[in-house]
């Protein structure tokens, strides 16, 4: 009990105590003392980019999905991987408040139908556009041909082919795809060095990446030797996709449609053209052997003169 | 929302490859009836294009203007040629070269900003792909290299047998030949002789063919004097544990060889040639300021 008040009398009593007098101590920080005068005001209004990704999938996704989406987890140090989510209903509503919940700014949905396809939302969270995409062509890091390695979390450089600026829709994804897959400047999972490069290119209306590793013979950090670039070797890391966009939306995965793809057929309308062009097979068969009923009924074949030689 | 009519067509390229699954970008209509599909080549499709929609959000969400090029690290390379989809080393050509115009550029801006970009030899740090897996890739690389190299071996070694083959029965045909030349030669010199009658038996009428005399074999028999008849082996020192029964056959094929061999030892028949004179080998080796007459 003695003790009890004593502990409240010298709580009491101490802010009285700093209040006085004496000049206030500089304030004690790890490395040292820090004086408090001394602020840094050099990036209280720069440009600082706090993008944060969150990667989630839906449930029923397929093996080779599931590495590309882990690949892309690897290749981004600032994204957030979520627990899978259920398709359905609603699953706007629902993607919108996880990325509140988590703090994030943008979102890479990938959502797998069928066991077979696999759509790509890419979303700029709190009131952007987003985009949905079929993904074609997977290839993931693991494949053994491709070789090449390099630094987790360094920041990529991003290569665009100049398509992009050559239409509003496109110039919208290049700025989309550049704020989600590039790396936001010191992140604190983020790696020193650039030693890979991305490329975004359009080809044939679709987006291709490609994700490859620098490796040019240097000795210093900063320098490179004269003839060095021209020595410079790319060895593909990545994985590999291809992402066809369908409909680019107002909102976050919804709202007005701001672009539709018109080449865009979907894979479940391609499946059922096939099967189309196979159906027709026995009713043709059928066909063909009635037309070619009647054609002996109307030409009768003359009689053969050596029909009965080998007769008995 | 326009109302969409899309009419599938059959299109051209319809190739579905292992790995590239493409829509097909041509539209396809099918026909009432049951027959082929007619192709058509007009889009009827009314889809969707707000342009000033996308400009808006895209001013909405860009980065201000002034923003540095550390925070972008985009860059934009022109592709200078259409790239045909289907053909996939020209595709990845193109994408490599994007790829390496863009590095190029870029670590010429970051050279001239003077930061560091290139990743120092002794900097380890957690890789994207696991120590494990680049063992595997390293050992499918080798696994590989080492199937080209032994189908280059065995090719190479395949031909080099046909060659060989063929030089060998090239040369045993030439020796044949050459054998029944000689006889040819010899029967054709008895044949002269005895047309000419038997007469200067010095004069050798044919020469040889290469020209020159019977010479003596320059083969040296295994280097013994003159007079040794031990075969050799007495000069032969120091042989350590050299058991005379382990070895005995090898010894007696040695002894024997350099008794007979290369024409065999001359033996005493003739000790003073011009060859023997300077040959000291087997006399006494002695010292020379030695007492001589002392019995030893």
């Amino acid at each position: 009990m003695g003790k009890k008040r004593k502990h409240s009398e010298a709580e009491v009593t101490a802010p009285v105590k700093k209040d006085e007098g004496a000049p206030q101590r500089p304030k004690r920080t790890l490395l040292g003392w820090k004086d408090k005068v001394e602020e840094k005001e050099s990036d209280s209004t720069a440009f600082r980019n706090k993008e944060k990704v969150l990667v989630t999938c839906s449930r029923r996704i397929n093996y080779r999905y599931r590495h590309l989406m882990m690949n892309v987890v690897s290749l981004l140090p600032h994204c957030k991987k979520d627990n899978k989510v259920e398709s359905k209903e609603s699953k706007g509503a629902t993607l919108n408040e996880l990325v509140e919940l988590k703090g994030c700014s943008s979102c890479l949905f990938f959502e797998c139908r069928k066991q077979k396809d696999l759509y790509l939302w890419m979303a700029k969270c709190p009131n952007g556009p987003s985009v949905k995409f079929l993904v074609n062509a997977v290839h993931t890091m693991e494949e053994l041909k491709l070789t090449g390695n390099h630094l987790q979390g360094s920041r990529p450089l991003l290569t665009f082919s100049t398509n992009f600026d050559k239409d509003p829709h496109w110039k919208l994804l290049k700025e989309m795809i550049m704020q989600i897959f590039g790396t936001p400047k010191d992140q604190r999972k983020s790696k020193p060095y650039h030693d890979h490069v991305f490329v975004f290119s359009i080809v044939d209306d679709h987006i291709w990446f490609r994700n490859y590793q620098i490796s040019v013979p240097h000795n210093e950090a900063d320098k490179v030797d004269r003839g060095g670039l021209d020595k410079m070797t790319l060895v593909e890391v990545g994985p590999r996709f291809c992402l066809n966009p369908i409909k680019i939306f107002g909102g976050s995965f919804g709202g007005q449609t701001l672009y539709e793809n018109p080449f865009y057929v979907s894979p479940n309308q391609i499946r059922a053209l096939e099967k189309k062009q196979k159906a027709g097979k026995y009713a043709k068969k059928v066909k063909a052997k009635k037309r070619r009923k009647m054609h002996e009924i109307s030409n009768p074949m003359e009689p053969d003169e050596f029909a009965d030689m080998w007769k008995e | 929302m326009g109302i969409l009519k899309k009419e599938l067509v059959l299109s051209n390229k319809d190739t579905m490859n292992d790995d590239v699954e493409e829509n097909p970008d041509v539209e396809v209509s099918e026909s009432e009836s049951e027959d082929e599909d007619v192709k058509l080549t007009e889009r009827s499709k009314t889809s969707v294009y707000n342009r000033d929609g996308l400009l808006d959000k895209l001013g909405d969400i860009s980065w201000p203007k002034n923003v540095e090029w550390r925070h972008k690290l985009s860059l934009d390379i022109n592709q200078e040629q259409e790239v045909d989809v289907n053909d996939d080393l020209a595709r990845e050509l193109a994408f490599y070269t994007q790829a390496l115009e863009g590095t190029r550029q870029a670590f010429v801006k970051f050279q001239s900003m003077q930061l560091p970009f290139l990743r120092p030899s002794d900097y380890y740090a957690e890789m994207v792909k696991t120590d494990s897996h680049m063992v595997k890739v390293k050992g499918r690389l080798l696994a590989e290299k080492r199937k080209i190299e032994e189908a280059e071996e065995r090719r190479k070694a395949r031909e080099s047998k046909k060659i060989a083959k063929e030089v060998q029965a090239q040369k045993i045909k030439e020796r044949a030949k050459q054998k029944k030349e000689e006889i040819e030669s010899v029967k054709k010199w008895r044949k002269q002789r005895q047309q000419n009658g038997f007469e200067k038996d010095g004069e050798m009428g044919l020469a040889f063919e290469d020209g020159k005399t019977f010479e003596k074999s320059t083969k040296k028999r295994p280097g013994v004097g003159p007079a040794d008849r031990s075969g050799g082996k007495a000069n032969q020192g120091g042989w350590k544990g050299k058991k005379g029964g382990a070895d005995g056959k090898k010894k007696s094929r040695d002894f024997k060889d350099s008794k007979f061999g290369f024409g065999g030892r001359k033996g005493l028949k003739k000790q003073n040639t011009a060859e023997t004179t300077n040959d000291t080998r087997n006399f006494n080796k002695g010292n020379f300021s030695e007492n001589k007459k002392r019995k030893r």
